[in-house]
């Protein structure tokens, strides 16, 4: 007869899956890690025979701080612009307004399910015909791309989740709809704006491939600095630069586990 | 299968869902647990099927303790209150999981999926093994979910609310056929409901729930008829109560004394002023209205500042009226106040 | 919501329409078009050149993705069905921090740990599991590729399908599990059926997306032996400047994405 206990096998396969998930996930990090504080480290030491902390300080000057600096203020004009254009957007959408409805929502979402290179190779052929090929401005359209499909989806379920009976009542009261969705709505769709924001920005800041196409070698960002650099076989640079990259999105979801709904984490799959 | 319990608490949070409960429910009968929502009766069932594991307290089948023995070791078959048929599978698939999981050879398992179809009388859908269970209606997924328990020879057939979602009038035939079939095959079964009704008339043995803890078991007559409890009156049948004493002349005297619990089909009404038989108690009361149930009128009496139910042959108009009870009808009860539990 | 506010919403939508327009659609429609011409001729060229050079890469392409899936759901189903039926918070949490970090930083950090001389190799060997100082070749084939693709998709689809297996209500499990059946039992039986269509859904995205990974491959591949579509279609557009056989490639990609657009476009039709 069983008990109910939980077996020997099963504690014991619970601990090894643990143990499994525990290596896997953190394994390639923690080597991040070790690479990020090794000054010296020849094959094949298991540990780096110097540590220290030379290669972090060097992030806090020259080309990375510069790279970490342009892409938080590229971060930050997205995300303003990213929002600003989408809020009517979503709001027209949420609520079933949108002219071409399904045609413009489609729009919205195909830069998820086209492959992103060879539209980001073309648009850099574009850019170079309008000089906006290795330019800020040029990076910000790039990543205007992700931002506002991110921004559009998550405000539009941001607006959806406000009854409309809650507008009809200001309505009902005399306020113009403009005025009802600046007095009533968005104060209430506050807490999807600002989980909005917080995604477009994190796109922005890791965005990798469009930066590389149409920034490089004139704008560099972080994730552009870290590649030249893992490319050119200075694993500590990278390694710092690669943790650095990380911190936001990890303490996101240190922080926000508990608020983040499912469909927003759904994103973050596909920076 | 004989099942006893001794003792079972399991508490949900600060929710006590189990507070000591004991009972035996006798080889090849079939037992109705009834009781309000949050009585505690889903949750005993469930202890019986081993989803669930009591904090304190034994479970016995056919003398073996089986407290802590996982529910696919109990030969226990529970029929779930929305039948949980799985939605991708056919009926046929449905019924023979249990079996297939059994190791029997295909010819075996394709025999016992048509006994058990022949047992719930679905034998005479043509083609009816194929189809899935959304192409089929709600007595016929009923009927599936019971096939799909009964094939695998049970020891004891659970049945949580298995008649709720069942509109009114199949939940009456299906009730019939659910009480012919348990007759049929007697194997122990465990019939959770809240209609009282239902419990009533499908029961060999009734045990009534509330907070937790069996407050009165029985066979249904017994138990409907005396009633140890006023929750036990009040819930079965439809019941007066009123506060008050009867007076040595057979009056009934309003009074915090007391409780007074009668049935509407034991209350009489006779014409104001007549002299009743000395073994009625008795009040005089006001008819306020009078409604047609179709087997009977019942009338609605003032009697002091409460509104007591009277079921009467004829309608009767408003107007003075004695309401009468045959004393050996009359529950009384000491003290005013609802029991602790309630 | 009267005419002149309905014009002034609709105006002000226009700006993202616009933009998306010229970032997305118009280098979409002209990669479209560049593929079918060559030296200002339309012609079919271009795809003629992708399968004398690259057949071989799109095969490697379709085999990495397609092994990447089958790992990445043989993990995902079991894991999801795991904590579906036994709740284990923490390890599920853990599961979830590869969705925050960027592909590229994925990409190095499997560099890094998979590498022959990497971190990886050096922990076995000082665990006395392989012999101090062996190199593992783990990270410069295709095998370290689908490693790196699955751990940072395997997120992702966890997160779906425990999703997706919370909705089957739990009646449904327990009538499997009174009847016997176990772990594996109520995951394939039940919960697998039960959740068909989420499953396919995150099988076409996850496989779409590994057809289309760009980082991940460029930063672990060592340059020689078959490559990722990707990694050609850049070398093919930065390297050589070949815009036409770029475009080629990139429309192969469009196609081999289909199935992502059809599945995209029937949930904004819903």
């Amino acid at each position: 007869m069983r008990s109910p206990s939980p077996s020997l096998l099963g504690l014991v396969g619970r601990a090894a899956l643990g143990a499994l998930v525990l290596v896997a996930v953190v394994g390639p990090l923690l080597s991040l890690g070790l690479w990020s504080v090794a000054e010296r480290w020849h094959w094949p030491a298991p540990f780096p025979q110097q540590v220290g902390m030379k290669y972090w300080s060097r992030m806090l000057q020259g080309d990375p701080l510069r790279a970490l600096t342009r892409g938080v203020t590229i971060a930050s004009v997205t995300t303003v612009l990213a929002l600003a254009m989408a809020v009517p957007v979503a709001y027209l959408a949420a609520r079933r307004r949108l002219p071409a409805g399904p045609l413009a929502l489609a729009l919205f979402i195909l830069p998820q399910a086209f492959p992103q290179l060879p539209v980001f190779a073309s648009a850099t052929v574009l850019f170079y015909r309008w000089n906006l090929a290795g330019t800020v401005p040029g990076v910000v359209l790039i990543h205007l791309v992700g931002g506002l499909v991110y921004a559009v989806w998550t405000l539009t379920a941001a607006f959806r989740s406000i009854g409309p009976e809650l507008e009809e009542a200001a309505q009902n009261l005399g306020a113009s709809t403009t005025r009802t969705f600046f007095r009533v709505t968005l104060p209430l769709a506050m807490p999807g704006v600002v989980a909005s924001a917080i995604l477009v920005f994190l796109h922005s800041l890791d965005e990798f491939n469009g930066t590389l196409l149409v920034g490089a070698p004139y704008v560099t960002t972080l994730p552009v600095y870290m590649y030249t650099a893992s490319l050119g076989y200075e694993l500590q640079i990278a390694s710092v630069t690669a943790l650095v990259l990380m911190v936001p999105g990890v303490v996101l979801l240190l922080l926000l586990e508990r608020f983040l709904r499912a469909e927003y984490l759904a994103f973050f799959g596909h920076l | 299968m004989e099942v006893r319990v001794e003792g079972l608490v399991k508490r949900y949070g600060r929710v006590l869902a189990l507070a000591g409960v004991n009972h035996v429910f006798p080889s090849g009968a079939l037992t109705a647990v009834v009781g309000p929502s949050g009585c505690g009766k889903t949750t005993l069932l469930r202890v019986l099927a081993g989803f669930v594991q009591p904090e304190e307290g034994r479970v016995w089948m056919d003398g073996r303790d089986v407290t802590g023995v996982p529910p696919q070791a109990r030969r226990c078959a529970l029929v779930f209150q929305n039948y949980a048929l799985w939605p991708h599978m056919t009926v046929f698939d449905n019924v023979a999981f249990g079996l297939r999981l059994q190791r029997l050879p295909a010819s075996e398992v394709e025999r016992r999926v048509r006994e058990a179809l022949a047992l719930v009388e679905l034998d005479r859908v043509p083609g009816i093994e194929r189809r899935r269970p959304k192409e089929l209606s709600g007595g016929q997924q009923q009927r599936v979910a019971l096939a799909r328990a009964l094939a695998v020879r049970p020891g004891l057939l659970l049945l949580d609310e298995p008649l709720s979602n069942l509109d009114a009038k199949v939940r009456q035939r299906v009730r019939g056929e659910i009480r012919t079939l348990q007759r049929r095959t007697g194997i122990t079964t465990v019939y959770v409901t809240h209609d009282q009704e239902e419990a009533l008339s499908i029961a060999d043995d009734l045990v009534v729930m509330d907070g937790g803890r069996i407050v009165q078991s029985g066979r249904p007559e017994e138990v409907y008829a005396h009633p140890e409890d006023p929750f036990v009156a009040e819930f079965l049948g439809s019941t007066n109560v009123l506060n008050g004493t009867v007076g040595p002349d057979g009056r009934i005297l309003p009074s915090s004394e007391g409780r007074l619990l009668f049935r509407a089909e034991d209350t009489a009404l006779w014409p104001a002023g007549q002299s009743l038989p000395p073994d009625y108690a008795w009040a005089p009361a006001e008819v306020v209205d009078c409604l047609f149930l179709g087997h009977v009128y019942r009338a609605y009496v003032r009697l002091g500042d409460t509104v007591v139910l009277a079921d009467t042959k004829a309608r009767v108009g408003p107007g003075q009226v004695v309401v009468a009870v045959p004393r050996d009808r009359l529950l009384v009860f000491s003290g005013s106040e609802p029991a602790a539990r309630r | 919501m009267n005419r002149w506010e309905r014009w002034g919403w609709t105006l002000a939508a226009l700006p993202a329409v616009l933009v998306l327009l010229v970032t997305f659609g118009l280098p979409l429609a002209q990669s479209l078009a560049a593929s079918f011409v060559r030296d200002g001729r339309p012609t079919l060229e271009n795809y003629a050149l992708v399968y004398r050079l690259y057949r071989q890469d799109v095969l490697y392409t379709l085999g990495v993705a397609a092994a990447g899936v089958l790992l990445t759901f043989a993990c995902g189903i079991h894991l999801a069905g795991y904590f579906r039926l036994r709740a284990w918070p923490w390890v599920e949490f853990l599961l979830k921090v590869p969705l925050f970090v960027p592909f590229v930083v994925t990409g190095h950090a499997m560099r890094v740990f998979l590498q022959p001389s990497g971190t990886l190799s050096l922990a076995l060997g000082a665990l006395g599991l392989v012999a101090p100082g062996t190199r593992l070749g783990l990270g410069e084939g295709w095998l370290g590729l689908v490693l790196a693709l699955t751990w940072k998709h395997l997120a992702l689809v966890v997160l779906l399908l425990v999703g997706a297996f919370r909705a089957v209500d739990d009646s449904y499990l327990e009538a499997a599990q009174g009847f016997g059946a176990g772990y594996l039992r109520q995951t394939w039986a039940v919960l697998v059926p039960m959740s068909a269509t989420p499953l396919a859904l995150a099988c076409v995205l996850t496989l779409t997306s590994m057809l289309g990974s760009f980082s991940i491959p460029l930063l672990m591949s060592r340059g020689s032996g078959p490559q990722m579509l990707m990694i050609d279609l850049y070398y093919r557009f930065g390297q050589h400047g070949d815009f036409g056989v770029a475009s080629a490639l990139g429309v192969i990609s469009y196609v081999l994405a289909s199935g992502a657009v059809y599945a995209y476009l029937r949930s904004v039709a819903r």
